[in-house]
């Protein structure tokens, strides 16, 4: 997995690319500690790259949720195709992270 | 008994101060110290018994040497090169050609440094060297690294095993969690169906868990689960997940949504954030094939049979996540000859070597081409077969597949 943050205004957008697995653990927490460093309003996950996330990525992402709710700004997913997609909806985790 | 080391002429520095907790122990070392030259033999060992090592031994020739080990082998043996009988580049070739010595550390001390000699001492298999004349606090310095680093190996190595043996000692009690082969039979003879499954752990602990019982009415129920994430917080959470389970009445366990919901409740205060149980419960009317099941984001469940493949729809936010998350009842026919499939995540995303994986769609295309190679009946094992053709034996995460099938004789 790969991330890269760009940030407009008091917005950011993460564009992930690769797999998001359970070996990205470190990675990923480490992406929030990114995040809660800019002090945005929003973040929108892009999933348009991503290839696959397995339940351990799906944990991360509401790892993610939780974080924004205490820190008060929003997230939501967008992009996902494919097998990401079909994660997402067959979880419902898709109705949660998109607000 | 007196220890040498507390003599005042070994200077603090000479100590190792953040390693020395970890590398207590390292003055017993036993050190063999090879030299054809009394003189020498002499001075090496007043110099490694002033930085406080005690347990000593002399060689005087290759050939002693390897004799010498062969009976009782040293933690670190400081070697000559240039010695009668053989000298120190056989002893090094001879050590490391030897399993048993193969990683004994040598530290080599010569008088005549070429940049070509250093090469070959290395070549040999010697661990470091010393130039002559020997400069003591380095000749010292060097011989307690080497120590030091053999003490903290051998510490890894041991931690390693015993880590390894734990593991293996969990993933069995884990395993423990499974139906048992006798208590399927009877279900298999009172229901009128077979039960195929196949449960593999995978090399670090996984978090699947499946089970299956009779309820009252001609009834079976079925269900499979993945905690997600791997290593000991998830595979002790399936305990907690059977123990929970193991409470509930015949009530809940007849109805899908109910056990779902109830079991949520049950774990959501003792999931950590992030950690989550995806799941499938059916209950199977086996007098008239009516399936009734609610899912909580498991891999959809297929049922197959000579009519072809068919989803089930076992969408639902997983256990553990929500306080109150709401579960639906669906219901589904499962004809006499058909078979209701269910299996974890890893059958669908585990990579192939070339780094593809299957998905949903390249796994219901391996069931039917299995299908139609060989009996409904012994689907799991053909189709695993299949899967790990391509695939290392050993899967990043647990794999669980079962297959419940329904007989064309059976009670119906």
């Amino acid at each position: 997995m790969e991330y890269k943050i760009e940030t407009t205004g008091d917005a950011a957008k993460v564009v992930f690319s690769g797999d998001i697995t359970f070996s990205e653990n470190v990675s990923f927490r480490q992406l929030l500690k990114d995040l809660s460093a800019k002090n945005v309003k929003s973040c929108v996950f892009d999933l348009s790259k991503v290839g696959m996330v397995d339940s351990a990525g799906l944990g991360m992402f509401l790892i993610a949720r939780e974080q924004a709710e205490n820190g008060g700004w929003k997230l939501s997913v967008t992009g996902a195709q494919g097998h990401v997609a079909s994660m997402l909806k067959l979880t419902k985790l898709s109705d949660l992270l998109q607000s | 008994m007196t220890r040498i080391n507390q003599s005042p002429d070994v200077s603090p520095e000479d100590r190792p101060v953040e390693r020395g907790q970890l590398t207590a122990g390292v003055e017993d070392a036993r050190i063999l110290v090879v030299d054809d030259m009394l003189l020498m033999r002499q001075m090496i060992g007043m110099c490694l018994s002033r930085g406080g090592f005690r347990n000593l031994a002399y060689a005087e020739n290759g050939e002693e040497a390897l004799q010498i080990i062969a009976e009782s082998p040293p933690d670190l043996l400081v070697l000559d090169l240039k010695m009668p009988k053989l000298d120190g580049y056989e002893v090094c070739r001879a050590l490391r050609a030897n399993p048993a010595t193969a990683a004994l550390p040598i530290l080599v001390q010569s008088a005549s440094e070429t940049p070509e000699e250093r090469v070959e001492v290395f070549a040999a298999g010697a661990t470091d060297f010393v130039s002559k004349p020997i400069n003591q606090p380095e000749l010292l310095a060097r011989a307690r690294m080497h120590l030091e680093n053999r003490f903290l190996i051998k510490r890894l190595s041991s931690f390693h095993e015993r880590m390894h043996a734990e593991l293996s000692i969990a993933r069995g009690m884990q395993h423990s969690l499974l139906p048992e082969p006798d208590g399927l039979e009877s279900i298999e003879a009172e229901t009128g169906t077979r039960i195929e499954a196949a449960y593999q752990a995978s090399f670090e602990l996984g978090g699947d868990l499946w089970g299956c019982w009779t309820l009252p009415g001609n009834r079976l129920g079925l269900f499979v689960l993945d905690i997600s994430g791997h290593g000991v917080t998830a595979a002790l959470n399936t305990f907690r997940v059977h123990a929970t389970m193991a409470r509930f009445g015949g009530r809940v366990r007849t109805d899908p949504a109910q056990f779902l919901t109830e079991l949520n409740a049950a774990l959501k205060p003792h999931f950590p954030l992030g950690m989550f149980a995806t799941m499938f419960y059916a209950v199977l009317n086996h007098g008239t094939g009516k399936l009734t099941y609610a899912g909580a984001g498991a891999p959809r469940p297929m049922i197959v049979g000579s009519g072809g493949l068919r989803f089930l729809d076992s969408s639902g936010l997983p256990v553990g996540i929500l306080t109150s998350p709401s579960y639906e009842n669906r219901t589904e026919q499962l004809a006499a000859g058909e078979s209701l499939f269910c299996y974890s995540d890893v059958l669908i995303e585990a990579p192939a070597r070339d780094k593809s994986f299957l998905g949903e769609d390249g796994l219901a295309d391996l069931v039917q081409d299995v299908l139609a190679e060989g009996p409904r009946e012994t689907l799991v094992a053909r189709l695993l077969d299949r899967f790990f053709t391509g695939r290392e034996r050993v899967l990043p995460d647990d794999l669980t597949a079962v297959a419940v099938h329904r007989v064309k004789t059976g009670k119906a």
